[in-house]
């Protein structure tokens, strides 16, 4: 094999390393999504037989957003393997826990239960927040798109494109908000 | 590929040095016909030597062919391969017509090819003109110099138009023109 085409092998089959912002994403849906990026399934080489996944950097994973009242209802189970070791914890307790847990989780149901899948989970990292380790982030050459739009707050936008805004009506002076 | 496949010699589609473009060159290089000269098991196999095997020797003259008379055996063809295979085959209670057209089978095949999985289905010299890719292949060049994360490059960007900011476009469209009309009217 010449240099030129040894080249071309390492470039085709590089670990590119993405990263994915976790504010205000389902975890399930995001899972989905970032479960292909692991795996290499976004790449046209891909084959199960190939090595070819990528490292998916997450951040933010403590601001997700469940749907519904799944905070509340969603439970996750535990075994400790004694009689009466049975414990399910709600999807609030975990994220107060461990802000990383459900996402982590959430990715590992995604994937088909096979000898890959531990290896698959040693390449995403999950961050909390947005302080990512410097030796991590230099790495990173990719940005995952978000499912969602991440809204903005109105007492975040400047005072000024709040007034600009268009309005039906303006409310009388002597009006008195709830 | 299923179990059954694991320990079968795998390969691809090729033609042994381009064989058949300019010249064909024959990849069967003996053929060893085993039969018995009493039982009936053999009997196709005598009709085909009494009547076709002169004429096949005839035909193949690079074909090194041999008869191998055996008392009370089951009829068997062997044949042998430019590339070193060594294709058996049983011949038990087959007619003539059959052997005709299996040993034509065994004359046109380049090896063994019935004991090879093929990894596809297709074989090209130029596998590609525009070259491999590579993750980097029709990548935004801007993320070469962006420092991510950046919510220009995070933020989704195929969802479709809000209600919200249809209006607010409406309104600044119906602004500026209303601007116009108002500056026409001061130039008259």
């Amino acid at each position: 094999m010449s240099a030129a085409k040894r080249v071309q092998q390492w470039a085709t089959f590089a670990r590119t390393w993405h990263i994915f912002d976790c504010k205000w994403q389902d975890p399930y849906q995001s899972a989905d999504l970032i479960k292909k990026y692991l795996m290499g399934m976004h790449k046209p080489i891909y084959h199960p037989m190939n090595d070819c996944g990528d490292v998916v950097v997450c951040i933010n994973s403590r601001d997700i957003a469940l749907r519904g009242d799944e905070w509340k209802k969603r439970a996750y189970f535990h075994h400790t393997g004694y009689p009466g070791g049975a414990s399910w914890t709600l999807a609030w307790e975990v994220h107060n826990k461990d802000p990383t847990m459900i996402i982590k989780k959430a990715v590992y149901r995604s994937m088909k239960g096979n000898l890959q899948r531990r290896h698959t989970m040693e390449r995403l990292l999950i961050y909390p927040d947005e302080e990512v380790p410097e030796d991590v982030l230099q790495n990173v050459t990719n940005q995952i798109r978000q499912l969602r739009l991440v809204p903005t707050r109105l007492d975040h936008i400047p005072e000024d494109e709040v007034r600009k805004f268009p309005k039906v009506m303006d409310y009388p002076k002597d009006y008195v908000y709830k | 590929m299923s179990n059954s496949n694991l320990f079968l010699k795998s390969g691809f589609v090729r033609a042994p040095l381009q064989n058949g473009v300019g010249r064909y060159v024959c990849q069967l290089q003996r053929i060893v016909l085993k039969f018995c000269k009493s039982h009936g098991g053999s009997r196709g196999m005598r009709d085909f030597i009494e009547q076709d095997l002169v004429d096949f020797a005839r035909d193949n003259p690079s074909v090194v062919v041999y008869l191998k008379p055996r008392r009370h055996r089951s009829p068997v063809v062997v044949a042998e391969y430019l590339n070193g295979d060594r294709v058996w085959m049983s011949m038990q209670n087959k007619t003539q017509s059959e052997i005709t057209k299996w040993i034509e089978n065994m004359r046109t095949q380049q090896g063994d090819l019935s004991a090879v999985r093929l990894r596809k289905y297709q074989y090209t010299d130029h596998p590609s003109i525009q070259g491999p890719w590579t993750p980097f292949t029709f990548k935004n060049p801007e993320l070469n110099v962006a420092k991510l994360p950046n919510p220009k490059f995070g933020a989704n960007d195929r969802l479709p138009m809000s209600a919200t900011e249809q209006l607010r476009i409406m309104f600044e469209k119906q602004r500026i023109s209303k601007e116009e009309v108002k500056e026409e009217k001061k130039e008259e």
